[in-house]
């Protein structure tokens, strides 16, 4: 749309004209102030941050972390400010020399990888968030509620769904349904590498039904996930990864013939699907079918040889059709992938204890005690033993 | 007309304005903050030369100018303000967003800007911060720029049913056409209010449209008085969607004025289909309770209560069972819990101004009367 020719030029001319007064005017001013001290800046810059003069807080929190760079406080409050703002491009340079300057700090991290989130640069948000879980993911419920979001969104676009939607069904038991978090296990169930930011719009509703059968089968709302899951059939029916998702809530209520029939439906229409192959045969397992399940999950490892979800459905399907050896050297494969995979760890203790290799079956056995509430990769933040460490979203307290 | 016309309608209507939004008082502090570090001559060669070349429409390189004249005086309003706006008008959303968002942090009581930046966030698909941002506008006022008000009623209303707010959403949409908007544009947010679908009209799936059309315009026809037509659209869609969630729902919710029993009828049908919708729970609570059918009214009230504990308006319609069976403390109870999961809604105050008055609480009436007239006294930009 052109502006030019409009009114608004010969205004704005005029308004410049007022307005090049008006900057003018203290800069003469300004030049004849003497250099101020940092600790002076630093005073005036908290004394702006309490009196909720925000913009200029941020201007002498620059000012400060200018003159004296090693100032970490005044780029924990710069990158928190502007956080607050939404100034996220700004903010995360900021957060990155307090976290250069205080490594110990883990909501540094959860804030960095927050405003990296923002600025499209997933990978390095991916790496921060990391960091932040290492150091015990330490944050108030707001941190962990929008940090525990962003980084399940991530992992979704990772493709790492099954973390990503034991993020969020941590969180969905925590707070409740929210439209937010129905979308985002919605694309995790439906094994979408997308973010809510950038999924086709045609595939909203579909993404919403599936959220919502899966928001509350995570909730224990059975009959109210399967309203939703039947929703689909209407008018999804077709669509890749509807009949897989259907399987895998059917699987979780151990409805395993309803769980088979759907898996087995996916893979009449896509039948080299190695994901809807593998819950088919560790489904299988489970229905003490095995000897079903054996060729069905030898033909999931040959099309997807690195996922340690295949060998583990291979594993249990050797070792309970009476060949341990077998087994054991297919959990093995899976362990090789997923070490911290606590069932894997535990079925193949299984396998060595079944062989007499009881040294071994105590290792794993350990291995799976120590791994068991980790539940695969991620322990949820809320639940692990808090860190002296407690800050505030809104940036309130020091860090 | 799409909805980056509407939008574009706003920005146009604003830039014909005659006060830019970056005028108040409270920028003059920061512009004195950063005025020690800009080179006062430079900087002026530089904003001159980038608001000749936006007059003369050479956008790029006024964009770039502004750029170049903004890292000098980084809190320049005017400069952060046309810059933002190119960048809409390129259609370069995430350009356009950050550069508003500084702009609205030096002048946080631009109605205005806070618009442009919650429609640069709703092409970014930044849903939640639209939301905030384009209400934020509302409640800030856009000057009287009535084209802009419109679109930011538009977007408000359509993300009010994303985020499943469907009578807000309903409501303001109805605002809307009855302020004579074009209604060819609301046809569609309507039917998606309508048949209670968490979707942006660019998010209908094809297969459904001419269906959420037909109940746009049945909703439409409502409002006009057209009952006839109304019915024909509604039951039209019913025919040829016997089994869509919604749909008997909206039928029923139209025939309860025309003729109760098949309203009751129709919403007993999506219930079926439905078994666990609240709204059509609560739409047969009022029925009942209106024709005295007080167990029948209390069952499905504590039903709508057990599927949405945190839901107000489940809470508020329980409250007013209660208080019709003649229970004044579990009326009292519900309607407080109402309140306070949704403490905006007049009607729950109305009814606890009315309990508490019963039951002698003066005091507590006397509060709910204040917060009443809070609700209704008008701020920011009433009319769409």
């Amino acid at each position: 749309m052109a502006v030019s020719g409009h009114p608004i030029y010969i205004f704005s001319m005029k308004r410049f004209s007022w307005l090049l007064a008006l900057f003018l005017a203290p800069l003469s001013a300004l030049s004849t102030t003497p250099q101020k001290s940092f600790e002076q800046i630093a005073k005036q810059a908290d004394a702006a941050r309490t009196a909720d003069r925000m913009s200029e807080a941020i201007g002498l929190y620059t000012q400060g972390v200018r003159l004296h760079p090693a100032w970490s406080d005044g780029w924990w409050w710069l990158g928190s400010l502007l956080y607050d703002e939404d100034r996220f491009a700004e903010a995360a340079p900021a957060f990155k020399k307090f976290v250069a300057l205080t490594p110990k700090s883990g909501p540094g991290y959860a804030f960095l990888a927050l405003c990296e989130y923002e600025t499209q640069d997933f990978g390095s948000s991916m790496k921060h968030f990391g960091e932040w879980a290492r150091r015990g993911s330490p944050g108030n419920d707001a941190l962990l509620d929008v940090a525990g979001f962003r980084w399940a969104s991530l992992l979704t676009r990772e493709g790492r769904f099954n973390e990503a939607l034991y993020l969020l069904a941590a969180k969905a038991a925590k707070v409740g349904r929210t439209p937010a978090l129905v979308e985002a296990m919605g694309l995790a169930s439906l094994q979408m590498n997308s973010l809510p930011e950038d999924y086709p719009p045609e595939r909203r509703e579909l993404v919403w039904l599936t959220g919502e059968a899966a928001y509350y089968s995570a909730t224990g709302a059975t009959l109210r996930a399967s309203q939703y899951a039947d929703r689909l059939l209407l008018h999804y029916s077709h669509e890749p990864g509807v009949h897989f998702f259907r399987g895998t809530l059917f699987e979780f209520q151990k409805d395993f013939g309803a769980a088979e029939q759907e898996y087995e439906e996916e893979l009449r229409s896509s039948p080299d699907n190695g994901p809807a192959m593998t819950e088919l045969a560790v489904t299988l397992v489970d229905d003490v079918q095995p000897d079903k399940a054996v060729p069905i999950a030898e033909r999931a490892v040959s099309l997807e040889p690195q996922n340690p979800r295949a060998y583990y459905a291979l594993g249990s399907a050797l070792l309970a059709t009476g060949k341990p050896e077998q087994g054991a050297r297919a959990l093995e494969k899976a362990k090789q992938f997923a070490p911290n995979s606590s069932f894997i760890r535990f079925t193949l203790a299984k396998a060595y204890r079944v062989l007499g290799r009881e040294e071994e079956a105590k290792r794993e056995a350990a291995a799976f005690l120590a791994l068991r509430d980790k539940q695969e990769v991620l322990a949820w933040p809320g639940n692990r033993g808090a860190t002296p460490e407690q800050v505030e979203v809104q940036g309130t307290k020091k860090p | 007309m799409t909805l980056t016309c509407i939008a574009a309608l706003g920005l146009s209507a604003f830039l014909t304005a005659q006060a830019a939004p970056a005028a108040s008082a409270g920028g003059a502090g920061q512009r004195k903050a950063h005025n020690a570090e800009a080179s006062p001559a430079a900087f002026e060669q530089l904003s001159k030369a980038a608001d000749r070349a936006r007059s003369e429409n050479d956008n790029e390189n006024a964009i770039r100018l502004y750029r170049r004249a903004l890292s000098l005086r980084p809190a320049w309003p005017e400069g952060l303000w046309y810059l933002g706006i190119l960048e809409y008008e390129k259609e370069r959303f995430l350009d356009a967003r950050d550069v508003l968002r500084r702009f609205v942090s030096y002048d946080p009581t631009a109605g205005p800007g806070w618009a442009v930046l919650g429609m640069s966030e709703f092409k970014s698909r930044e849903y939640s911060r639209a939301f905030d941002h384009l209400r934020r506008a509302m409640a800030l006022g856009m000057g009287g720029r009535k084209e802009m008000a419109q679109s930011v009623f538009y977007f408000v209303a359509v993300l009010l049913t994303r985020f499943e707010q469907y009578n807000e959403s309903m409501n303001m949409l109805l605002a809307m056409v009855k302020s004579a908007q074009k209604t060819d544009l609301l046809v569609e947010p309507l039917g998606l209010a309508a048949l209670r679908m968490p979707l942006l009209p660019a998010e209908i799936p094809p297969d459904r449209r001419e269906m959420i059309r037909m109940a746009g315009q049945g909703a439409l026809a409502v409002e006009a008085g057209r009952q006839d037509e109304a019915e024909k659209l509604f039951s039209g869609i019913v025919a040829a969607h016997p089994n869509e969630p919604g749909v008997h729902f909206l039928y029923g919710v139209f025939l309860l004025d025309l003729r109760p029993a098949d309203g009751i009828a129709e919403i007993k049908r999506e219930l079926e289909i439905s078994p666990f919708h609240v709204a059509a729970r609560l739409r047969l609570v009022e029925e009942y309770l209106k024709e005295e059918r007080f167990d029948e009214s209390l069952m499905l009230a504590e039903e709508a209560v057990k599927l949405e504990p945190k839901d107000g308006p489940a809470h508020m319609m329980l409250g007013e069972v209660l208080l019709a069976k003649g229970d004044l403390a579990g009326g009292i109870r519900e309607l407080e819990a109402s309140e306070k999961q949704a403490p905006e809604t007049v009607r729950t105050r109305w009814d606890l101004l009315r309990a508490y008055t019963t039951a002698g609480r003066k005091d507590d009436a006397q509060r709910e009367k204040e917060e009443i007239e809070k609700l209704n006294a008008p701020t920011g930009e009433q009319e769409p």
